[in-house]
Formats: C-alpha cells, structure tokens, sequence
C-alpha cells in the first residue's frame, strides 16, 4: 500500500487531456471577464502619474499557482483576447501576439516558482516575479513599437526622451499601484483559501510539494519552434519598417515616366468599377427586397 | 442643462448595468449591416490586411485614406458608442500626455505632429477591428475561424466565450450586490472617495472567491458535455470539420465587396502620387 502511495507521489504532475481544458477554460472565463473591467474602468490622473488598473494579474496568476502553469497561463491570454479585445472590439494587430507570448511567459514563470503553494513567502515572490517580468518585457517592446511607429524618430527633439519618460513611468505606476494592490494581496488572500478546495471541482489532486514538472514535456520542441517563429516574424517586421522600405511608394520613378494623367486614368477607372458594383449591388439589394415583399 | 441633469446623465451612463448592456449589446451584435451579410472568412481575411499593413505606411494621403474608409465602415455598423468613447478618449489622452511631457523637454507643437499622424494610423486600425468584431455573429467568427485552420481550443473558446459572458457578468453582479448587502459600507466618503474606492475594489477582489469555485464547478461541467459529443475525437477529424463549417459559401456579396475593397485601396495609393 504504501510503495503504491510513494509511486503515485513520484509522478510528475499530468493532467488529462480533459483536465487541461477544464483548467485552460475557467482560467480563459475568469481572466477574460476580469479584462473587460479593467478596459473599461476610467483612470484617474494625478498629474503625470496616471493610477490605471492594468490589469487583474492575480486570477492568472492564482490558477497557475494552483494548477498546471502553462495552461493556465495560456487560457488566460486566450480570455483577454477574446473578452477584452475581439468584444470589446479593440484588437491591435500585431501587438496582440506580443502581449500573447509576453502575458503566457509571465503567469506561467510565476507559477513554475512556487512549489508549494501552502508557503505564503513562496506564493509572494511567484506572483511579483511573474508580473514584474511580464511587464518588464512589455515595456521594452512598447518602447520598441513607437521607435517603428513614428517616422523619423530620432530627428524630432525631445520626442525620444518623453517616449522613455512616459514609459519609465508608467512601468513603475503599473509596478508599484497593480503590482501590489491588484496582484500581490489579492494572490496571497486567494491562494491558500482556494488551494485543497478547487482541485477537487476539477476532479483532481491538489498539487502538493513533492510534485514536479518535466520541464521537457512543458516545452516541447513544437513550442519552442512556435514562439521563435514568431519572435522572428515580430522583429523582421521592425527591422523592415525601420528601414526606409515603404508600402505606400515603392517605385517613386514611376511618376515621372508616365506623367500625372495616368494615375488619374487609373483613379477614374477604379472609381468607375466601384460605382458599377455598387449599383449592381443595390439593384440587387432591391430585387432581393421586391421578393420577401412578394412572398410576404 | 442643469447640474442635477447632467449628473443625472452621467450616473445613467455610468452604471453597471448601462455597462453590461452595453458589453452584451456588442458581443450580441447580430443587427443586420453591411458587414453582417459577408462570409466571415472573408472578414477576418480583409481584417487582417487592415489590421497589420497600415504600420508600414507612412504616407500621409494613404493614411487618412484608409481612416475615411474606416469611418464610413464603423458607422455603418453601428458601434456602441461606449466603446467608441473609450476608444477615442484613450487615443485623445495619450496624445495630450505625450504633448505635455514634450513641452517639458524643449519640444513644441513640431514635436507632436509625428505622434497625430501615429494616432490617425492608431484610429484606422482600432476602427477597423471595432467594425468588424462588432457585426461578426460569434457562432459564425467561431466557425470560420476552424475552417481557417485555428486549433478547436480556440475555435471552441470564441463561441464559449460570447454565450458564456450574460451568465457570468449576472453571477458576478450577484456575489458583489450580495457582499454590499452584508457587509458595511464606509460613513464618509473622504477626499476623492478614496474611502469609497477602496471599499469597492476590495469587494470587487474578494467577489472573486465564490466567482473562482462558481466557475470550477461549470467548467468542469462544459468539458464533461464536450466530451459526451466527441469534441477532442472531432476536433481532430478534418471531415467533421468540414461538415460543420460546408454552410460557409461565398456569396455575391462577399466578391463585391472584396473588389470595392481592392479598388478603393488602388484609388487611395494612386492618389498618394499626384496630391
């Protein structure tokens, strides 16, 4: 009985294929609906210090301390993409796949850290090293985004510096003001009463010390593969909108040989095409009408 | 109008339950418009190129091109206008905040400039996104987007996530309300509500413990109805993918207004050179 017990202790914390997406669903709704609060709440300025909660950080943060971190910390991306920006309307681009990777890498590090989830000390310094590193990243690549956004960055004075400014500050504000206020206490309130009561919801264990990851089934080569590609495509893109390469004027001769009159040419064609189209459109629109109203 | 009018809007426009009918009203956007009648691939599709092109453009006439095209599109579709305000003041403040710390730095109105035309390139893909997130049908967005190719996880999750959220944010209303009932609300408000404030976020956190188990409990509940109806098994079988999504065809529609899209584009880059 007891070399059964010691065996069973031994496994490295799995979860079944159902169990995965029990914990990546509840992280996803959670985490989602906490985002579309912290989208909409108003901020208050004091000055250039701008009190804003940036984000709920300590339901991820909490789940991936109580199960397994990489789903949860996947799920809870997944929530905010979905509730806080394809509802809400508001999704960036490019930007989202950043914050994707950022926020996963983040919660799920915070997560990977405490052992025990029991030790407050060890749920403390998870969940400030989780967030703070999330948002270490993400200010570097803001930072990096305006550099590629703004034409001629370092020609206008003084526009360098702000940007630095207002960034500097706003990590610090989002470091000290969510960092604690929304990440740390509400972590340490939420994470001992929650932990030996949930995992049973899930039909699981709790996750007790002597459990540990396989870091390689963790990061899987697929995984790794994935995040490089992306990191790739994330930094060619900046490389080639740093350069003088634009979409917009790629062959400025193009002009001179041919003379202004036929660009006009071919405005007047497009917009003929377009006006043709519509108005088939709202032939048809009428056609379509002129029959419910026949069957009606 | 008077004070008590307008703090009376504002309270009217300001409260939750404005808030959540609002949020509902968007993700539940099924109004017909423009964009409703397309197939949503082509959507997603079209989004995408409007989505990520426009950060590589740097000509001015393209830029307020694509921001006009935008405009007309948002307004077509009818987007709430609290996300437009949020949406708007947010873009609005950052621009005011970058000017103020600029002037401190030496800068003046020069400074600024780069950051309007950033902000107008902000505006046309922020709009882009609102109109089309806002009249795609969730159902449908969640279909296109496993025909696409997208893992079921996801798939699955958009769907999830839009019939899930009326059941949510009333349960979470329902915790809060039921804290506030029982607990004791501060006498004075103090500078700035501070009091007030506090009270309510620690409300708002501690909400989340029932709110935590709550969803434990459905969530295992959905993955045990997903699994009863073989979604792991179908998910994985190009043929059942296939047979769910076959109602996705394109219409008409969604070829004009690919075209118009395309020909508006050539106009706006034609443009460029002669302005």
């Amino acid at each position: 009985m007891s070399r059964r017990k010691c065996a069973v202790l031994k496994k490295p914390y799995e979860l079944t294929q159902s169990q995965k997406m029990m914990v990546f669903i509840l992280s996803m709704s959670l985490y989602g609906l906490s985002n579309m609060f912290t989208e909409l709440v108003p901020s208050a300025q004091l000055g250039v210090i701008e009190l804003k909660i940036d984000a709920f950080a300590f339901i991820p943060l909490t789940l991936c301390m109580l199960f397994h971190p990489l789903y949860a910390a996947i799920g809870a991306s997944v929530g905010e993409l979905i509730f806080g920006e394809l509802m809400l309307g508001q999704f960036g681009g490019i930007g989202e796949v950043e914050k994707f990777i950022l926020f996963s890498l983040g919660m799920c590090i915070g997560g990977m850290l405490v052992r025990n989830p029991q030790i407050k000390s060890q749920v403390a310094i998870g969940a400030i090293s989780g967030y703070g590193i999330f948002l270490v990243l993400a200010t570097i690549v803001d930072i990096l985004k305006v550099v590629v956004g703004v034409e001629e960055f370092e020609a206008v004075p003084g526009l360098a510096k702000s940007i630095f400014v207002v960034e500097g500050v706003e990590f610090l504000n989002d470091f000290v003001f969510s960092g604690t206020l929304f990440t740390l206490l509400p972590t340490l309130y939420l994470v001992p009463r929650l932990y030996g009561k949930i995992e049973p919801l899930l039909g699981m264990k709790p996750r007790d010390n002597k459990v540990h990851y396989s870091l390689t089934k963790v990061f899987t080569p697929k995984l790794i593969a994935i995040s490089l590609v992306l990191t790739a495509i994330a930094f060619v893109t900046q490389a080639i909108s740093e350069s003088d390469f634009e979409l917009g004027v790629w062959e400025p001769e193009f002009v001179e040989t041919y003379g202004s009159q036929v660009i006009w040419v071919v405005i007047g064609v497009s917009a003929f095409c377009s006006l043709m189209i519509i108005g088939y459109l709202l032939r048809k629109g009428k056609e379509a009408k002129g029959d419910t109203n026949h069957l009606a | 109008m008077s004070w008590l009018e307008i703090s009376k809007f504002l309270n009217e426009k300001l409260s939750l339950e404005y808030v959540k009918n609002e949020l509902v009203k968007t993700a539940y956007g099924t109004e017909e418009n423009l964009l409703t009648k397309l197939d949503p691939r082509v959507l997603l599709i079209w989004y995408c190129y409007f989505a990520i092109v426009p950060w590589f453009i740097h000509s001015h006439v393209v830029l307020i091109g694509y921001l006009l095209f935008m405009l007309f599109l948002t307004y077509r579709a009818k987007v709430s206008p609290l996300i437009l305000g949020v949406m708007g003041l947010g873009l609005l403040g950052e621009m005011l905040i970058l000017f103020i710390i600029s002037l401190l730095f030496g800068g003046d109105l020069e400074t600024v400039l780069p950051m309007v035309w950033l902000c107008i390139k902000l505006g046309g893909i922020s709009l882009a996104s609102v109109a089309v997130f806002t009249s795609i049908n969730p159902e449908k967005f969640s279909d296109a987007l496993l025909r696409l190719g997208f893992p079921a996880q996801f798939s699955f999750s958009v769907a999830y996530a839009y019939r899930i959220l009326p059941t949510l944010l009333e349960e979470f209303q329902q915790i809060i309300l039921s804290y506030r009932l029982r607990g004791l609300a501060p006498e004075k408000s103090g500078l700035f509500y501070w009091r007030k404030i506090v009270y309510f976020l620690i409300v708002f956190i501690r909400s989340f413990y029932p709110l935590i188990l709550n969803s434990a409990k459905r969530s295992r509940t959905t993955v045990e109805a997903l699994e009863t109806k073989g979604f792991t098994y179908g998910a994985n079988n190009l043929q059942m993918i296939k047979l769910k999504t076959g109602y996705l065809k394109l219409t008409y529609n969604d070829y004009a207004f690919t075209m118009i899209s395309i020909f508006y584009l050539i106009i706006v880059h034609a443009l460029h050179y002669v302005l």
